[in-house]
């Protein structure tokens, strides 16, 4: 099966430091791809590359048979990627509701002309960003809340309305920056839960993560990067076996 | 509801006024229909503006220059929210590269700039100005009353007031909002943030047109300094006053406003008071309001209305 993302040689320099040297990954339709690697190892600049947030030094990206590595941010969420990042911004001032129905414009169109014309375009997609907020809403956990100003939640609960509004544009892609950082043991287990739905229902992940037992519980490969490079990539029980990945990263097996 | 008996209020009070006072009226509304834009800008897409006048002065100065070479006064009167939202897209593209303090100030610099190329501009009438402007006609029907600007500005508030709560209220509104506090996130979750930044730009500057292209027509003469620095910074105070991000807030912030520094202009008018004494007061009046309502009601005096209104109905729920 063709890989839904591919990246290929992909290098970014800042001035004389290589964050990412020649980097290559796939993620396969229906695939949870983990990231990785201890502080510093490129995984962020890795995720923001993929993002749209960073512009590559070198290499490409090519998402479902197509360059995407010179998009802007927003051109390629309209292609069906969607991001959880780990800082958890949420939009302040806005409802927790509102803050997901952003998420929708990924797949929504209705311009300024049509919402001040009122067109029965723009009142049909309101209508439908509504339905696809509260289902998002629903399946994170958060319907109690929607009406609450998205920053009087506790960084839990931001981390899932970062999924919310992720979910809320219908990705193909979800890219995960870090989701379980800072979480305790319940908002942990729920968040997992999701992610494991999701994997089921088919959509393709790519998580970066710091957390090994996240990681082995949600991953079907693991690449591990590490000073930049990709030190080995396969299942997760290869990886954990793997000589060059214990000496750099894992310590040794339990 | 409240915007019905707020809007008959606003109808009605031109036919009560006395001549002389409908100037007022009408200086209120094209203030409001520049802030309700700024406020969009500077409350919904989180930028800053200190020269919005200049596009006020565009507008003013795209109808006055049509009219004074001949075209129909209409055409003229559609011409300047156009122009000037014409303009603010080529400025913002590079301009609203900049962020906070440094776009207020890059905003500032293209006023003073304005200004003094208006000034020197042989074909705008230099530091003379336009002078002897027709009023606005349309139809044969020619609008030379105060009373006919007055119902003029009030459609234009009107017209201004529809198109930015059916904006703020859209998809595209949710997406200025979101972009404003964290427009790294808007940008992943597909919000456009540079098209919207010049967008929002744009209107604001399209509403402070109209209010210049009114005021060209109602005032019959035109010179740089009608439209000075100053003005911008009325604006900002206004807007702040009634509270960013609200439209009520904008149209309450310009009433304030206009009729705080009216009634300090009639007193410092009185006899015995020095020359300098208005523009004295006026400033001082900006100075100290501004200072007032970003020290007690940091949100400006809409918002503040509305919080407390909703905290009362939240208490109200949990008691009974």
């Amino acid at each position: 099966m063709t890989a839904l993302l591919t990246v290929t040689n992909l290098s970014r320099r800042f001035g004389g430091v290589h964050a990412l040297r020649r980097v290559c990954l796939d993620v396969a339709p229906g695939e949870t791809h983990a990231v990785i690697g201890p502080n510093g190892a490129g995984k962020s600049t890795l995720f923001r590359l993929i993002g749209g947030q960073l512009t590559a030094s070198a290499g490409g990206i090519v998402y479902d048979g197509q360059r995407i590595d010179r998009l802007p941010p927003h051109r390629r969420a309209r292609l069906g990627i969607a991001i959880a990042f780990q800082d958890a911004p949420v939009f302040r001032g806005m409802t927790v509701a509102e803050n997901a129905m952003v998420g929708a414009h990924a797949v929504t169109r209705a311009g300024p002309l049509a919402a001040v014309l009122r067109l029965p375009r723009h009142r049909r997609e309101e209508k439908e960003i509504r339905t696809a907020a509260a289902a998002a809403l629903d399946r994170a956990g958060l319907a109690a809340w929607a009406d609450r100003p998205a920053e009087d939640l506790p960084l839990g609960r931001q981390r899932a309305l970062q999924m919310a509004r992720a979910l809320c544009g219908r990705p193909r892609l979800l890219l995960l920056d870090e989701p379980a950082s800072g979480l305790r043991g319940p908002e942990r287990t729920a968040l997992a839960g999701l992610i494991e739905e999701l994997r089921a229902e088919g959509l393709s992940i790519l998580l970066v993560e710091h957390d090994v037992g996240f990681v082995s519980r949600l991953a079907d490969r693991v690449t591990v990067l590490d000073l930049g490079r990709v030190l080995a990539t396969g299942p997760f029980p290869e990886i954990r076996t793997d000589p060059v990945v214990i000496s750099a990263y894992l310590g040794a097996p339990a | 509801m409240k915007w019905i008996i707020a809007l008959a209020a606003a109808a009605v009070v031109p036919f009560f006024l006395p001549p002389g006072q409908l100037t007022v009226y009408i200086l209120l509304g094209l203030s409001a229909m520049a802030v309700v834009g700024l406020s969009l800008l500077m409350g919904y897409a989180g930028q800053v503006s200190l020269g919005q006048a200049s596009f006020t002065a565009i507008g003013a100065y795209t109808a006055g220059l049509l009219a004074v070479h001949g075209v129909p006064t209409l055409l003229g009167l559609l011409a300047a929210p156009l122009v000037a939202a014409l303009a603010a897209g080529l400025v913002g593209v590079p301009i609203l590269r900049l962020r906070g303090h440094q776009l207020a100030f890059a905003t500032l610099a293209l006023q003073l700039i304005l200004l003094s190329v208006l000034g020197d501009a042989d074909w705008a009438g230099g530091a003379v100005g336009l002078q002897g402007l027709p009023y606005l006609s349309a139809g044969g029907f020619e609008l030379n009353q105060d009373r006919d600007y007055a119902c003029l500005v009030l459609a234009g508030v009107v017209l201004t007031t529809l198109i930015a709560s059916a904006l703020v209220r859209s998809r595209v509104g949710r997406g200025l909002r979101a972009l404003a506090t964290a427009p790294v996130a808007a940008g992943a979750s597909g919000v456009p943030v540079g098209a919207y930044r010049l967008l929002v730009f744009a209107v604001s500057a399209a509403f402070a047109g109209l209010a210049g292209g009114i005021y060209a027509f109602y005032v019959g003469y035109l010179a740089p300094g009608s439209f000075p620095v100053l003005l911008s910074v009325e604006y900002v105070v206004m807007a702040v006053v009634g509270g960013l991000g609200s439209i009520a807030g904008a149209l309450l912030g310009a009433t304030l406003i206009t009729l705080a520094v009216q009634l300090l202009t009639t007193l410092a008018t009185q006899p015995g008071m020095p020359s300098y004494a208005p523009s004295v007061l006026s400033y001082a009046v900006y100075a100290l309001l501004l200072i007032a309502v970003v020290r007690y009601v940091p949100k400006g005096i809409v918002p503040a209305l509305l919080l407390r209104k909703g905290i009362l109905a939240t208490l109200h729920r949990r008691s009974s």
